[in-house]
């Protein structure tokens, strides 16, 4: 059966050194089709023997669907193959017309095969929300989180993305507390996912009148935007949630109120009952304006809480181990003694820090990653099906 | 209360134009939240200035020269009452519950036309067709409408008139107001900022102008219904009482207070009571 698990269809399109390219699947993923076709036989068995069920006719003709373009694939491969070693001369003219006429249905049931293969993720094609907040390490920590946040700033300056800051709160001493970054590109969640987790920087701080290294952690949470956050999208976030799910408080200083006060507190909570989870906007002056901005993030931690939760049982119905990354696990570190960026997912180090805060190189350590969970899940999916 | 100096000393680590915010305000986090919003709105060179007039309580509003209301950007000028939340809020409640085709709305003590500009935009947005209009006795008040009015790409048309001296009022469905309704007694227990900064004639009234409103706008107009915004319940008790065939009934705000008393002659507008 087909699996939800969506890898990121980079790099699958290699090029031939030859004169034409051939569109080439990942071979992990032909192991899979493989699978498939063991397993069809054991289905056709079943349904041979005369047992009428719903369920299984339709994971049939799902596979067989599959099979049919797998089956297509090879063949037209295999005849493509054929016809790049001709060599005679004579010939060669003739070969060459025949490859031009495979090639686009080639390149078609190529593709046809990979989506069904390897679904795309879910909610790949959004915008997303970055939030960042200090972990261990007091003050060197905010200063840390405030160094990423200009580091995914950068970022989407580099790739020419679109951005907004939707809030920004210090402590009492003076420190960030909490960043959020909306980038308002669609598809960057597909990309910026990779950037949830805990991150660690090593390295002599500002504050540090000593000349000791520390150790401290900033958090990233990557979130899928659902809406814009706008006085526009509100009355459509609102209309997402049954009455009495949200609960909706403003900060309105106690009193007759009216014309006896005159307050320019703004503020608004939201608390999404089923699931406890609280937002608070103050940023703006307009409380409307709070809101949206409110409505929008419970909507996207909603979202990334949904597809958390179908991670989590896509694994409990593996029986290996599965080594992903949690989100209480460090996932890099930034060694600046050492000028170096280590993703501890891939292994991957690069040792450019500079390059890396400053937005330009971050994309070589995303791609690794992209990279190695990508055929993580190939392999998970082999030995799931 | 005073303001403790460690407090103080903890703000001016943060920046040196917070300490002077903490007296209008009283918590560090709403102070750094005004702070931000006048270095946003306001050139640099200003902001000296913003700081130290705020510290001396006057509404930011005035010193930003605009305050948010609903979706709109009301703009706010000494002399004129600062439209606030409790206002927008009955506002958006009645816009959400009328249904008809098209009303003729007349707002009176309009100030700086919050009232019937949101009617406006929100009845449009609704797609129901809506003939505003507002008066207020205050010069400056008109003034200000018009130019809210302008800046919001609304057709209303203000006017400058008394409510106690009005005559030869048109025909209207509906009416609003928002009069003044603080009494002698509460005044010297209000807000410093507001007693200080916004004028006297929006803000003291005791039952006078519900009962003008009854008798000079209500009646002459043959309105079928009216939503007027209160501080106690002797002003609506008058309403009540001088209108003894008319359905009437109050409505609380989100904060639990007596906001508004509500009448009509059929009953189309109760639902909106609690």
């Amino acid at each position: 059966m087909l699996r939800r698990i969506t890898p990121v269809l980079r790099g699958l399109r290699r090029y031939s050194s030859l004169e034409f390219d051939v569109p080439e699947i990942h071979p992990l993923l032909l192991k899979r089709a493989e699978v498939m076709k063991t397993q069809i036989k054991d289905l056709e068995k079943q349904i041979g023997d005369g047992d009428f069920d719903p369920e299984l006719n339709k994971k049939f003709s799902s596979l067989s669907y599959i099979i049919e373009h797998y089956d297509n694939y090879m063949k037209d491969k295999e005849n493509v193959e054929g016809l790049k070693h001709i060599d005679d001369p004579e010939l060669i003219e003739d070969a060459k017309e025949e490859l031009a006429s495979l090639l686009p249905e080639l390149t078609k049931t190529s593709q046809i095969l990979q989506t069904k293969l390897l679904p795309p993720l879910k909610h790949s094609d959004n915008a997303c929300i970055l939030e960042l907040r200090p972990g261990v390490g007091g003050s060197e920590a905010s200063l840390f989180t405030k160094d990423l946040c200009n580091m995914y700033i950068n970022f989407a300056n580099h790739m020419r993305w679109r951005y907004s800051i939707i809030s920004e709160q210090e402590s009492n001493s003076g420190f960030l507390n909490e960043m959020i970054i909306s980038i308002d590109e669609p598809g960057s969640f597909n990309v910026l996912r990779h950037e949830s987790g805990i991150h660690r920087v090593q390295r002599i701080p500002h504050t540090e009148t000593k000349g000791r290294i520390h150790t401290s952690t900033s958090a990233v949470v990557v979130l899928p935007k659902m809406s814009s956050g706008d006085e526009k999208s509100l009355a459509d976030d609102e209309r997402q949630f049954k009455p009495g799910e949200v609960r909706i408080d403003t900060m309105r200083a106690g009193g007759k109120g009216g014309q006896h006060v005159n307050t320019t507190d703004s503020a608004v909570r939201l608390v999404h009952i089923p699931t406890g989870i609280m937002v608070m906007q103050q940023d703006e002056r307009s409380q409307p304006k709070n809101k949206a901005k409110a409505f929008s993030i419970l909507r996207a931690r909603l979202a990334a809480l949904e597809r958390e939760k179908e991670i989590a049982e896509q694994k409990k119905l593996r029986t290996d181990q599965v080594t992903t990354i949690d989100r209480s696990d460090k996932i890099r570190t930034y060694n600046y003694p050492q000028n170096r960026v280590t993703d501890h997912r891939c292994n991957f180090s690069l040792h450019d820090v500079e390059g890396c805060m400053q937005g330009q190189r971050l994309n070589d350590i995303i791609e690794k990653v992209e990279q190695s969970e990508f055929e993580d899940r190939l392999q998970q999916l082999i030995q799931g099906s | 209360m005073r303001i403790s100096p460690k407090l103080i000393r903890q703000a001016r680590q943060i920046n040196n134009l917070l300490p002077p915010l903490l007296y209008p305000n009283r918590s560090l986090e709403q102070a750094q939240l005004e702070l931000k919003w006048i270095t946003e709105e306001l050139p640099p060179n200003q902001w000296v200035q913003a700081v130290k007039r705020r510290s001396l309580y006057e509404p930011l509003q005035y010193i930003l020269g605009s305050q948010p209301f609903g979706d709109l950007d009301i703009l706010c000028r000494p002399g004129v009452l600062i439209p606030r939340w409790e206002t927008e809020e009955w506002v958006k409640r009645l816009c959400n519950s009328l249904s008809g085709q098209q009303y003729k709305i007349l707002d009176v003590c309009t100030g700086s036309g919050c009232i019937p500009i949101l009617m406006d935009h929100l009845l449009k947005q609704r797609g129901i067709d809506s003939n505003i209009e507002a008066f207020d006795i205050s010069p400056i008040a008109v003034e200000l409408a018009q130019e809210n009015a302008k800046l919001n790409q609304s057709s209303i048309s203000f006017t400058q008139n008394n409510l106690f001296r009005v005559r030869d009022l048109g025909k209207y469905d509906i009416i609003v107001s928002n009069p003044p309704y603080i009494t002698k007694d509460e005044y010297a227990t209000i807000g410093k900022s507001v007693k200080l900064y916004e004028p006297q004639l929006a803000l003291i009234g005791e039952t006078e102008f519900y009962e003008a409103l009854v008798h000079n706008v209500v009646i002459p107009s043959e309105c079928h219904s009216f939503v007027f915004e209160l501080g106690n319940q002797s002003q609506a008790d008058i309403v009540q009482s001088l209108l003894p065939h008319w359905n009437i009934g109050t409505m609380k705000d989100s904060q639990e207070n007596l906001r508004c008393v509500i009448g009509s002659k059929d009953k189309s507008f109760m639902t909106l009571c609690n």
